[in-house]
């Protein structure tokens, strides 16, 4: 679906940059950026977006070069939540805030009206209601649901779940989770690795402008080496197999969540 | 060091009660870690403690918040001031001054600091915080661990005993959110400073905090050291609060039977945990 | 990105000198450019101009200004050039005739201006903003809080406009052609905008409020700075400048 062919972006005097990006994203994958805060994630995802071009090397979507694509055509095919939910917000409801995506991007009145309604009945919004009047939380489903109610490709998420509980955080994983059941694409900038590790199945470190690891989520989150040398540390219960394995129990190299672990472990005790 | 009695609070904007029957008491030398969901009341909580409300936002209130003897009612947010310091949750508004130092100067001139200590009160102030290389920085060019360091200077050189902080770990990476409360509890321990932090990374709050109040829909669920809260991991989980993934564990495997002390609080406690449970 | 208004670090004698000199300089400046019409003196305050950028180490953001007021200039030059038609003709466009009297008046006002904005600007650059509001409170005596509203203005001018490019960005990102080369366009897209930035603005603006009254601010007074203005030789010398140029206009 996108292909980094090494990609470079900003000046070395002004210090963000990113240096000789090459990877691949798979279609009907769902990827996590991780890396300290200043690795260069908002900006490698701006990047797959075209609301930045790059200085140097090709972006690939869907095989075609997307700094010959206009950066408002290309919202057709992707969906951009951003990490301020009230910079994306701008109408007085949330339907017209919905309408305001579907109008640029998808032609036909009846098929706008049906995404309409599946997005608002699937993340629990209310048409009429007034963004600025309503929490954090729900400002930032409205968001989610304007940058997705098109139905793109390619959806693109820059710390979906800041600033969120947890029970907002899940209602919202878990539709992106069934959007991408249902095909869609996910690339997700995120902070908290038990969310990576419970929704993605892709990751890739960044650390100082550089890709230092890329590959399946459970090989990655277990890679001690590669997390620390990223300033990241583990979810608690691969940190915790680590801690036995180095205590010299075996049968634990493979744990990632808590059933695996309770598996494990009265695994260990019937054998004992 | 706070007391609150059977205290409530209605916004004058608001169509229910933000607070209900509070009844708090908080220690000297406590670390107080507040979680909760969004609009349980957490941020009026912090704002009960440091005379916002009613000073600033007017509404009902009912009951009283003692802070150090003083009634949060009577007494001037400016003067409470003096005894607690507040680290909102948006760190850029609350920046008065485009430099560090000027950041750090204008609480110590505001209060009137005799004009020699203000240069000691701020090097020490900057030094407690480990940030004395960025004393000439501007503010701007900061990344956000270091600006929210920058926050928790500009209080502690007014030398408050409490701190409140409302979520100053929100935007921050993992690592950058370890230093802040690695350094709030320095401040605790060395200094004894209180600390009360609003945090929604129970996780991450659990190994810092010592007691742990749980707010929902204004009221509070539960009150107690951190063990004893996580104890009740199931009435969190109902909440929709985040149950730190070794408590999960650890509740499964006390369900299983296999386990009977205490929760563990966080990955070092939880591999203890499973040395007694594997042997 | 570092426009008008905006302090450049530095150590030179420039940089330490009373906030108050050298506002006061650039006003007596300004005064001198308004009561001359000698075309040598003009030019010599753009001597001067240029000197301070380089006695201040900002050389380079005193070209950027001047190239940023060149613009203005032209378009000022052309429009005096056309409309004084009184003198001896210098040459012809079509039957329109543009005299040495036009010619000169303009020269004079495009000098005028770059004189009169120069200094100002680059003092500014030179001075710390929290230096040049304590200097006016403990000094002047201006109220603290008119100072204070002025020096909050200008911290929130780089937030605000991270603010709007951020919601230009969000809004292209959903298809808003934010890209179009239309100018026009461009500005009628942008407008509507206004309602978010005004709104995340005024929250930030009320937690600025209650985090300034929780560190004391109705508690300062005029004494309060730590830091005290006070006139030095290189400010008397400075002052002394300004003023011998206003009598040299004067006389002339």
């Amino acid at each position: 679906m996108i292909t980094f062919e090494q990609v470079s972006f900003g000046y070395i005097e002004e210090g963000s940059t990113l240096k000789d990006l090459s990877f691949t994203i798979e279609k009907g994958s769902i990827t996590a950026l991780i890396g300290a805060n200043g690795a260069g994630k908002t900006t490698l995802a701006k990047l797959i977006r075209g609301l930045i071009r790059p200085t140097s090397g090709r972006i690939l979507f869907n095989g075609k070069d997307i700094s010959r694509m206009k950066t408002s055509t290309l919202a057709a095919h992707m969906g951009y939540l951003f990490q301020n939910p009230d910079r994306q917000i701008c109408k007085n409801t949330v339907g017209e805030e919905l309408d305001f995506t579907l109008e640029k991007t998808v032609p036909e009145e009846a098929e706008r009206e049906r995404r309409k309604a599946e997005v608002l009945e699937a993340l629990q919004l209310d048409p009429e209601g007034e963004p600025f009047l309503l929490s954090r939380g729900e400002r930032q489903k409205i968001a989610l649901a304007s940058a997705l109610v098109h139905r793109p490709e390619l959806l693109i998420l820059d710390e979906p779940t800041t600033g969120l509980d947890y029970k907002e955080c899940t209602q919202i994983m878990e539709y992106v989770k069934i959007l991408n059941q249902q095909g869609v694409t996910v690339v997700m900038v995120c902070h908290d690795m038990e969310i990576v590790l419970d929704y993605s199945d892709h990751v890739i470190v960044m650390h100082d402008g550089r890709i230092t690891a890329d590959g399946l989520t459970r090989t990655i989150l277990r890679d001690a080496k590669v997390l620390a040398a990223s300033a990241l540390l583990p979810p608690q219960i691969i940190g915790l197999s680590a801690l036995l394995q180095a205590d010299g129990y075996t049968g634990f190299e493979e744990v990632c969540t808590v059933d695996e672990m309770t598996a494990c472990v009265e695994a260990y005790r019937r054998e004992a | 060091m706070i007391q609150m009695k059977e205290f409530s609070f209605q916004y004058a904007s608001g169509k229910r009660p933000a607070l209900k029957d509070i009844d708090l008491e908080i220690r000297p030398g406590d670390f107080v870690g507040v979680i909760g969901n969004s609009g349980a009341g957490k941020t009026t909580l912090t704002y009960a403690i440091n005379g916002i409300i009613p000073h600033y936002y007017p509404g009902d209130f009912y009951g009283s918040v003692l802070v150090d003897g003083m009634d949060t009612v009577e007494t001037k947010p400016e003067q409470l001031a003096g005894k607690v310091g507040s680290v909102f949750q948006d760190v850029d508004a609350q920046m008065v001054a485009s430099y560090v130092e000027d950041e750090l100067l204008f609480g110590l001139e505001n209060f009137g600091v005799p004009k020699d200590e203000i240069e000691g009160r701020l090097q020490e102030a900057l030094q407690r915080t480990g940030i004395s290389d960025l004393r000439y920085r501007e503010i701007e060019s900061l990344s956000g661990g270091q600006k929210q360091k920058v926050a928790v200077a500009a209080i502690i050189a007014l030398r408050p005993d409490v701190i409140v902080l409302d979520e100053p770990t929100g935007e921050l990476d993992p690592e950058s959110s370890e230093q802040i409360f690695r350094l709030l509890k320095s401040l605790n321990e060395t200094y004894g400073t209180t600390i009360v932090v609003v945090e929604q990374k129970v996780g991450l709050l659990c190994g810092y905090a010592k007691r742990l109040v749980l707010l929902d829909q204004g009221r509070i669920v539960m009150e107690g050291p951190v063990r004893e809260v996580l104890k009740s991991a199931d009435r969190m989980e109902e909440i929709g609060i985040h149950v730190p993934r070794v408590v999960s564990l650890y509740k499964e495997l006390v369900r299983k039977d296999l386990f009977h002390g205490a929760a563990p609080i966080h990955t070092a406690e939880a591999e203890k945990m499973m040395q007694e449970v594997l042997s | 990105m570092k426009g008008l208004m905006n302090y450049f670090p530095g150590d030179t004698f420039l940089h330490r000198m009373d906030p108050r000199s050298k506002i006061l300089f650039s006003l007596l400046i300004c005064i001198a450019c308004f009561v001359t019409n000698d075309l040598y003196v003009l030019l010599g305050v753009f001597v001067l101009d240029l000197l301070i950028g380089v006695f201040g180490g900002i050389f380079k953001q005193a070209l950027k200004l001047l190239k940023g007021l060149l613009k203005i200039a032209v378009f000022l030059f052309i429009l005096q050039a056309l409309v004084v038609c009184t003198g001896e003709p210098a040459f012809y466009i079509g039957k329109l005739a543009i005299t040495w009297d036009g010619l000169k008046t303009a020269l004079l006002g495009v000098l005028r201006l770059i004189d009169i904005t120069l200094p100002l600007a680059l003092m500014i650059s030179l001075t710390r903003m929290s230096d040049l509001s304590n200097a006016m409170v403990s000094r002047w005596h201006v109220p603290y809080k008119y100072a204070f509203a002025v020096t909050s203005a200008i911290r929130f001018i780089p937030v605000f406009t991270t603010d709007l490019n951020g919601i230009m960005e969000a809004q292209t990102a959903r298809g808003v052609e934010f890209d179009t080369r239309n100018f026009f366009k461009k500005v009628g897209l942008i407008v509507p905008l206004c309602v978010p930035l005004l709104i995340s603005s005024v929250k930030k603006i009320e937690t600025a409020a209650m985090a300034v009254e929780l560190r004391g601010f109705n508690l300062r007074t005029k004494d309060s700075s730590s830091k005290v203005a006070k006139f030095r030789l290189p400010d008397y010398l400075l002052l002394l400048l300004g003023l011998g140029l206003i009598v040299l206009t004067v006389l002339l």
